[in-house]
Parts: structure tokens; sequence; C-alpha cells
């Protein structure tokens, strides 16, 4: 297992993806951080929903795709080891990589923008925890979906559009059309921003939302375990 | 001493029968060829005794052990080469050896099987970088790496070039030298040929005919042909011989048809009437003959 996961976090380095996955929405942090307010709660949230979206949407369901693709997971069938052992390790390093996006988020935004960053921290990693598994289990009902890493590819980013307008991130919900902003705030990005939003204001965020990205990961999750297939 | 032993396999998908009653059993230390067309079971058969399917009916023991059942115990004693599958792209040469010696109890040096497979410079390529020869071999070696009692390989040398399929034969006799039981799916008849002490034919989800490869071309009686050109001397009639079932000449070139072993007789019968021939010939029967004469059709039009 630690071999495995080793070899894995080596391979997702080797990954162009990922480091995409990282430095996309640095980058547009660090554009739009210049011309922000001191106190601004709107930009670091929208750059964390990006960083997730991404991982979740695009790096995710390409990555588990491709492994069952190129048949990876029926070659670990035959050894002692189960193919689920992959599937967990990818899964945990995807939530790694998160995280490492998030942090150099929080890092950079903290340090050299001077930008707000919340006192409370325990709200801020709860909505993480939720977002990201809503997020991670649309990625998975890609996965298991997609006949292919290529068709996984392709659905992740078609589906990253929409959701990232209607979570608000191409353009402030304040003006967008206002029952695409209110059908936008249930989506999972959508969820997942405003949470974090309400997070930066100071505020808790709404359990209404919370529970939302929860119903999210739960149903989409046993979708994703149901429609699975490992060759 | 068996150490697979299969009986009755039978497996359905929806209308389709894959398989309808495959038995056999392969012996400690040989290397088995599973010969047939694609679409007849072979791959499906393997994969249930590797444990990767359930079959629907009959039973399989693998080194004494179900391999549903005991999945466990039966994978760490074999070594597998799968039809079809990658690695990442990105992986290092070492690292999959590495890693795939980490799943295994008693695993071999992977640093030797590096050495015997001819990987050593490649230790460090990524694996989109190998050639299809370098990528054969370590999968080959990944099959050995834990260190098997049973190895199976499907298709090995499917895309490879001729010098690469035969530089690959000679390394699986190794395998075999080493103690290793093969199990070897094929749908080459040379390789087959080559390689195999015994072999199990599969014709539309059965097993037709189980032999030596040389027993079972010794065991068809399909017509063949030898020819020759006459040089010197009148030709005489050989429409009698023992044998022989017909004799067609055009100007000088003469083919005989005949079962067995009528070229004998031909050929005794020439020389007794000092006929001088040339460009004598006699067609060789092969795998591929006793494969029609086991199920009545061409090996090559099942494709």
């Amino acid at each position: 297992m630690t071999k495995l996961a080793v070899v894995e976090l080596k391979l997702l380095t080797r990954e162009p993806g990922a480091v995409f996955s990282l430095l996309i929405p640095l980058f547009i942090l660090v554009v739009f951080g210049s011309s922000i307010e001191p106190g601004d709660t709107v930009l670091l949230p929208m750059a964390l929903a990006i960083a997730v979206g991404l991982v979740g949407l695009y790096l995710l369901p390409t990555t588990m795709a491709t492994y069952r693709e190129r048949g990876i997971l029926r070659r670990l069938s035959t050894t002692p080891v189960r193919p689920a052992n992959l599937l967990v390790v990818q899964l945990l390093l995807q939530l790694v990589l998160a995280l490492t996006a998030c942090g150099l988020l929080l890092a950079v935004a903290g340090t050299v923008l001077g930008a707000h960053l919340p006192t409370r921290v325990l709200p801020g990693v709860l909505t993480f925890l939720f977002g990201t598994a809503a997020m991670f289990a649309v990625g998975l009902l890609i996965a298991a979906l997609a006949p292919n890493g290529r068709a996984a590819n392709g659905i992740g980013v078609l589906l990253y559009f929409p959701m990232a307008y209607l979570a608000g991130l191409m353009q402030p919900t304040d003006q967008m059309p206002d029952m695409l902003a209110r059908i936008g705030e249930y989506t999972p990005l959508g969820a997942f921003r405003q949470s974090m939003q309400d997070v930066w204001a100071g505020g808790a965020p709404s359990p209404l939302l919370l529970g939302v990205m929860a119903a999210y990961a739960v149903v989409i999750s046993v979708a994703a375990a149901r429609f699975f297939r490992w060759e | 001493m068996a150490v697979i032993e299969v009986t009755d396999l039978r497996k359905r998908y929806a209308d389709l029968t894959v398989l309808d009653g495959v038995s056999f059993s392969v012996e400690e230390g040989e290397i088995f060829g599973i010969l047939g067309p694609n679409g007849t079971g072979k791959t499906t058969t393997v994969e249930c005794v590797e444990g990767l399917r359930r079959p629907d009916g009959g039973s399989i023991k693998m080194l004494g052990l179900d391999p549903v059942k005991d999945g466990r115990k039966v994978r760490e004693q074999i070594g597998v080469q799968l039809q079809h599958t990658q690695l990442p792209e990105n992986i290092k040469v070492w690292e999959a050896l590495d890693l795939y010696a980490s799943f295994y109890a008693k695993p071999r040096d992977w640093r030797e099987l590096l050495e015997e497979w001819g990987l050593a410079d490649k230790r460090n390529a990524r694996f989109g970088k190998l050639s299809g020869g370098q990528k054969q071999r370590l999968f080959i070696a990944l099959a050995l790496v834990g260190n098997p009692r049973v190895a199976f390989l499907d298709e090995l040398t499917t895309g490879l070039d001729p010098q690469a399929r035969r530089t690959t034969w000679e390394l699986i006799k190794q395998v075999r030298a080493s103690g290793v039981t093969v199990v070897l799916v094929s749908h080459f008849m040379d390789e087959v040929e080559e390689l195999c002490d015994r072999v199990a034919v599969f014709d539309r989800g059965t097993v037709v005919a189980i032999d030596t490869p040389a027993g079972l071309v010794d065991g068809i009686d399909a017509e063949h042909q030898m020819r020759f050109t006459l040089m010197a001397g009148d030709m005489v009639e050989l429409g009698g011989l023992p044998g022989v079932t017909g004799v067609t000449r055009t100007g000088n070139r003469v083919v005989v048809t005949g079962r067995g072993d009528f070229a004998t007789a031909v050929t005794a019968e020439l020389a007794r009437h000092h006929i001088l021939v040339g460009d004598l010939r006699i067609d060789k029967r092969t795998l591929d003959d006793a494969f029609v004469a086991l199920t009545g059709r061409s090996f090559g039009s099942t494709h």
C-alpha cells in the first residue's frame, strides 16, 4: 500500500494536468488580486472553488478512466492486491492535490496580496470537505460512465464550464440573471463557492448549503459505485 | 502432478454460450498451449482459472485451490501477462517492477529480472518510451516478479516483429527451465509448435483435442500433396500405390495427392523405374491441417 501510494504520487507529479490544476487558480488569483480592495471576501473563495473544481471534474475522472482503459485495474486484479486499493490511493492523492492547491492559494493571498483570511478555521475546513466530497463524487461518476480517458477528459471539461458559470466563477452572481444565480447556488460548485464566501464574510456556512453538498456527495457517489466497471 | 485441473467448465453471457464444457489439466513444469482462433473461449477459460471471472458451472482446481474462494492464495502463486493491458505512460521500468514485487509475499529480486529480460539499460526509461518488444519483455518480467509457480501468458508475441518473436520464444523456454509451469494462450500455430509440450485445441467453446503438437499433426489423416518435375525416364502409373488418391500431370510437372505416408511409396516406385525427378516437394503437414481436420474449417477463415 505504501509503495503504491509513493509510486502514484510520483506519477501525479509527472502529470502536466496536476501542475495546471495548481497553477490556473493561482494565476487567476494573482491577475485579479492586484485590483481587489482590502478586506475582499469574494476573490479567494472563487479561486478555491476553481481549484477544487479542476481537480474533481478534470484530473480525478481522467486519471481513473485512463487506468481502467489501459487495463491497469484488470492487471492489478490478478495480483494479491485488490484494484480497489488503487482507487482509494488515487482518491487520497487527489484530495492531497486539492489541499495543496488551496494551501498555495491561501499562502499567496495571505502574504503577497494581503487578502483577508477568515479567523475561524473550522467552518472553512468543513466547507472544504463537503464541497470537495461533492465535486469528487461528480468526478467519480464521470469516471464510471466514460468509456475511456479521453472521453472522461472531454466530459469533465464540458461540465466544468457550465458548472463554473452557474457557480458564479465567470461572472459575479449579482450580474447574472436572477434565476440562474438562484439555481447556481444549489449546484455542487455554486454551493461550495457561496459557503466559502459566507465563511470569508465572517459568518457560518448555511446548513442548507452544507446539506446540499453532502446530498450531492452521497447520491452521486452511490450512482458512481453502481455504474463503475473495472474493465 | 497436475497444477491445474479444469472439469466441465461452463460460461454464458446473455444468449451467448462462451464455454460449453471445457476440461483439461496442466502438469507441473510443462508449457501448456491453449490454441484456437479468436472468440473460441480461450481467454475466458484462462480468466476463470485466474479467478478473474466466475464460471457458471464446472470446477477448477488451481494448485489444489478454488480460484474464486481462495482467490488471494491463488493470486500469490500465479503470474499473469494479459492481452491489451498497459502501464501508466510515465512509470519507469524499475518502478513498475519494484511496485509489482511489493504486492507479493515472497517476490523475486526484480534487479535480476531486469538483467534476465534485457531491460537493465532501460531501468530508468518511462513505459511510454519503450518499444513494443521492450514493453512485452517488461510484461513478462512483471508476470514473473511474484516468483509464481504458474505463469499465464496471453498472446505474448502479437505485434512483435519476427526477430523479437524468436527472442521471446527463447526466453519462454528459459522460464520453463527455471521450473515455472507456463500456460500459453495463442492463435499462432508456429508459436505453439515451437514452444508447447502439450496443446488444447479450442473451437466454439469446447476443447476438441489435447495432445503434443506432433501428436496432433500425426493424428490427422488429411490429404496432402507432393510435387516434382520429370527430368528423365517415362512416367509410370502411380495411381495404384497405397495412400495415393490422385495424380495430375501438366507437361513435366506432376502433382500427387494422397493420405498418410504415400510419399515414400511414390519415391520408391520412381526409383525402381529409374525415373529421375527434380524440384521435389512434399507438403509438410502442420498444426493448421490438424486444426482443419479437427474442426472442419480453416483456422484463418474464423477470424
